[in-house]
């Protein structure tokens, strides 16, 4: 089966049931992509398919086939933050970080689709990532703050565009 | 029994860790930096200086600071950073930070042990940790002032460079390590005034942002080895249900999986990935005997009420005579509080891996408490603690739940049973019904005022487990690190039977935030009752705190109602010996307007407590909505002595405050026969950024000593939602989650 993940075209011999949270951590040793619930209600496993967030702990390994896969590992550009990330650390979101690659790319896909959200559109958005740590009033700002510079949203926005075509 | 855990560190050449039986302050460890004598020895050959526990420098002007309180998302990373960068003198950011080993001199000097609770990190690492970065910077100078020949006097320091500003030349810490750490450790190394701070209370950015926004950052559950393979726990449908039959041996016969061994707590299922390990599970068919003694929660609270009635209860503050009052009172009340069980919830689900081999044991997880994860292993396998090597991570949110080690335990359990390194993975299920959960309590309160709406009497009686009971046992022999393991469950035996004398300290945890209320009722009796009905229970976001300060405060607004006066006031008028509280609360009543004039259905509710050393107040501001509260705003105003980083406070707050809601609107464990309710995040809810209030925090300004923050802004946060309740609705909420319709 293949796809492509980060840009990168894989050829992979595995159950075609198996999550894609499991290839991705276990098999793909990508290990940004966090495990936090198994059903989808905590956003923590979040990923892009064709630049679209998913919860990888229930998308089988089979829907992503021939598709566009991002994970935290692929949004960056080389040693170049994503803009969504640098707005992290400018707002100190993190704090245990556990469940903040979900988070990250649940706005990632947000802005890409919607580069100038409400508050709505952003709750909307951000209430399918639970954060134990309680972050969300910095996730909220840290995304605004990047809707606000749209400038270097953008750019990001057509790399990761990129990404999920290439 | 050898000193070495760790491959880098001896602790026989540093003479500075000085483990004593006090003979009254109880099982104490004092760490004494002043007495380090033996330096010559800190040198590697590869030329770097380990100046103490914490400081290596190297040749290259690398610093590496090992991290002896956990990073689990309360800040020690960079608080802990901060303080020994401060008093070195290089910018924290400079700074490489690595995770302490299980090692007596990682101690934490408040508990004898090595974890990290209590809201403790920065309070006890404020002396310490700038003794240590103070001491190696005089060491630096000294070394400088032989190298350029000129005075110590005539040296300054900067960004990790000694400076001789006569004749412009530099020195980095680097190249003066070897001669450094020839030097004799000042007696007293002089600190920097507040007035001199660089960083301390100016520091905003956290250390660990980077490796958490790119995914980098090694969670327990990401570390370990290539080699090792996936283990479940197949684990039993209700507490103290048994293991009876399965057909293990069957699905190992078709090759399914590569190894399915029976365990302490239920069948481990062992494959190549966790994934196929699932897939195991669900043609495993378990038969388990029922455990015919298991709670519900209706017997829970049965236990306590008979308990209330039937035992007075130890008295744990008195004041006056509160019996002597009830008859003259102009107004009684009456009233009992119930709190559920909580479960922990930490986003990381408990992991670990372990690999036991005939001499060492390698434990790579999440833990806050190392030297514990230690003991459990060496309760399981046949090796010392000693042998155990913790390789600790960033932890995914520990709130109390990382202290308990059965995780480690089970897993050093199945390696070492199947001879192969494992790694270890709980699901949301096994977490959410395997936990220790935050005790149940009851709580009986009787107030009474006089006409003149003077309080005469408060009375609170308190009924739930102890948790040292459960937690004891892992704990003594990790402070007598010393005793042979023969002795382990003789150590728990002594430890639970010498609490609260010089042997042990009192377990508080019932009690802890009910009997030192700074309000100066004339007549006071605050009294706790033991009772446990077998359901596990540990530590949680500031435990006792978390029932008392929601019962106490919500209490006090009865009490107030009943005096006829104005909640803030009455507080303000019994707080007159507690100027540090007062202010707090003042200030909250300016900056959160408390009395305003709120728009149409917005109702405020104010509650203040202390914890951990610090004083916190909040003002909820919230309306009813199509028949749900909905909290629009959180005011909150703390005062932790000296901060040390202002950001990281305010977070703490935010943290706890958003902790706190969840408890309050939603969180609540029930118990069918020892079986739990709740499963996973659809039935155990987690309050999600639709659900926020917009928070604001207020920091006093302060010199004094700096306490925690970690825990402190949760208690106040329920009391202030149940009192502005009882605004928006006539009813008192006496009981946690709260229902509108219940």
């Amino acid at each position: 089966m293949k796809l492509t993940l980060n840009g990168e075209t894989l050829s992979l011999d595995l159950d075609p049931q198996m999550p894609l949270l499991w290839a991705i951590r276990d098999e793909l040793n990508l290990t940004g992509t966090k495990f936090g619930c198994g059903m989808g209600l905590c956003g923590a496993c979040t990923i892009h398919m064709n630049g679209a967030a998913i919860r990888s702990c229930i998308t089988p390994l089979n829907a992503a086939e021939g598709q566009h896969l991002t994970t935290i590992e692929g949004i960056s550009d080389g040693d170049e933050l994503h803009p969504v990330q640098a707005s992290w650390i400018k707002h100190s979101v993190p704090q245990c970080g556990y469940c903040q690659p979900g988070q990250i790319m649940s706005a990632t896909a947000l802005l890409a689709s919607n580069p100038t959200p409400s508050d709505d559109d952003i709750e909307t958005a951000m209430a399918g990532n639970i954060c134990r740590c309680g972050t969300y009033s910095r996730i909220k700002r840290a995304i605004k703050d990047v809707a606000d510079s749209t400038d270097s949203f953008q750019q990001a926005n057509a790399s990761l565009a990129y990404n999920a075509k290439n | 029994m050898g000193p070495v855990h760790s491959e880098n560190i001896s602790l026989t050449r540093r003479g500075f860790v000085k483990a004593s039986i006090a003979g009254s302050g109880g099982l104490a460890l004092s760490l004494n930096l002043a007495g380090c004598a033996t330096t010559s020895k800190s040198i590697s050959p590869d030329g770097a200086w380990k100046a103490d526990a914490w400081l290596e420098i190297k040749p290259d002007n690398t610093i590496v600071f090992t991290l002896d309180r956990v990073e689990m998302g309360q800040g020690t990373y960079t608080g802990l950073t901060t303080l020994i960068a401060e008093e070195l003198d290089v910018a924290p950011e400079a700074i490489n930070v690595i995770f302490a080993p299980a090692e007596k001199a990682y101690r934490n000097p408040s508990y004898g042990i090595q974890l990290t609770g209590g809201s403790s990190s920065l309070s006890s690492a404020w002396k310490p940790l700038r003794n240590a970065g103070a001491s190696a910077r005089t060491m630096l100078i000294s070394a400088a002032a032989d190298t350029l020949q000129v005075s110590p006097d005539t040296l300054s320091t900067a960004n990790g460079e000694v400076m001789h500003a006569a004749s412009n030349k530099r020195l980095t810490y680097g190249s003066l390590a070897r001669l450094a750490s020839q030097k004799k450790p000042p007696e007293s190394p002089s600190l920097k005034t507040p007035n001199e701070f660089k960083y301390i209370g100016k520091q905003t950015q956290r250390l660990d942002s980077l490796t958490k926004v790119t995914g980098q950052a090694t969670f327990g559950i990401d570390a370990g080895i290539d080699t090792a393979l996936a283990a479940i726990v197949v684990r039993p449908p209700s507490i103290g249900a048994e293991l009876d039959a399965h057909n293990g041996e069957e699905l190992l016969s078709k090759g399914l999986a590569d190894a399915i061994v029976e365990i302490s707590s239920g069948l481990a299922v062992v494959a190549k990935s966790y994934w196929h390990a699932r897939q195991v599970e669900q043609k495993l068919q378990v038969k388990w005997r029922d455990n015919s003694a298991a709670p519900s929660d209706a017997l829970v609270f049965n236990l306590y009420e008979e308990t209330a009635n039937t035992d007075a209860g130890n008295v744990v503050r008195e004041e006056g005579d509160v019996t002597t009052q009830w008859s003259d009172a102009a107004e009684l009340l009456e009233v009992e509080y119930r709190l559920p069980f909580l479960a922990h919830a930490t986003m990381e689900p408990m992991n670990c891996t372990a690999h036991i081999q005939e001499n060492r044991a390698d434990i790579w997880t999440s833990t806050q408490g190392p030297d514990v994860a230690q003991v459990a292993v060496a309760k399981v396998t046949d090796l010392e603690i000693e042998d155990v090597y913790v390789h600790n991570q960033f932890i995914g949110g520990g709130f109390g739940r990382r202290l308990t080690q059965d995780f480690v335990a089970e897993a050093a359990e199945i390696s070492a049973k199947v001879g192969l390194p494992i790694k270890l993975t709980w699901s949301r299920e096994d977490d959410m019904r395997n936990d220790f959960y935050r005790p149940a309590s009851l709580h009986k309160l009787k107030g009474a005022v006089d006409e003149k709406g003077n309080v005469l009497a408060w009375k609170h009686h308190i009924v739930g487990p102890a948790l040292m009971d459960w937690y004891v046992w892992d704990v003594a022999p990790a402070k007598l690190s010393w005793a042979p393991k023969y002795m382990y469950s003789m150590l728990g035996s002594i430890g639970l039977m010498a609490q609260g004398t010089p042997m042990a300290p009192a377990d508080t945890s019932g009690y802890e935030g009910a009997d030192d209320l700074d309000y100066q009722f004339r007549n006071q009796q605050v009294t706790y009752s033991k009772a446990d009905a077998g359901i596990p229970v540990s530590y949680w976001r500031a435990v006792g705190h978390s029932y008392n300060g929601y019962v106490t405060e919500s209490f006090f607004d009865e009490m107030a109602e009943a005096a006829k006066k104005d909640p803030v006031a009455m507080r303000l008028e019994l707080l007159s010996e507690s100027p540090r509280m007062r202010k707090v609360i003042e200030t909250l009543a300016d900056k959160g307007n408390w009395g305003r004039v709120t728009p149409n259905g917005v109702f405020q509710g104010f509650a203040a407590h202390k914890s951990f050393g610090s004083f916190v107040a909040q003002i909820v501001e919230l309306s009813i909505r199509s028949d749900q509260i909905k909290i629009e705003k959180v005011i909150c105003v703390v005062d932790c002595g000296t901060v040390v980083n202002p950001d990281i406070v305010t977070m703490q707050m935010e943290s706890g405050i958003v902790f706190g809601l969840t408890a309050a609107l939603y969180g609540e464990i029930n118990f069918d026969e020892g079986a739990p309710r709740q499963s996973n995040f659809h039935d155990y809810q987690i309050l999600r950024m639709n659900e926020m209030p917009v928070i604001e925090t207020h920091i006093i300004s302060s010199d004094e000593k700096p306490t925690g923050v970690g825990e402190p802004g949760l208690p106040p946060l329920a009391p202030a939602v149940a009192n502005a309740l009882y605004k928006a609705t006539g009813k008192r909420f006496r009981s946690m989650p709260f229902r509108l319709n219940a």
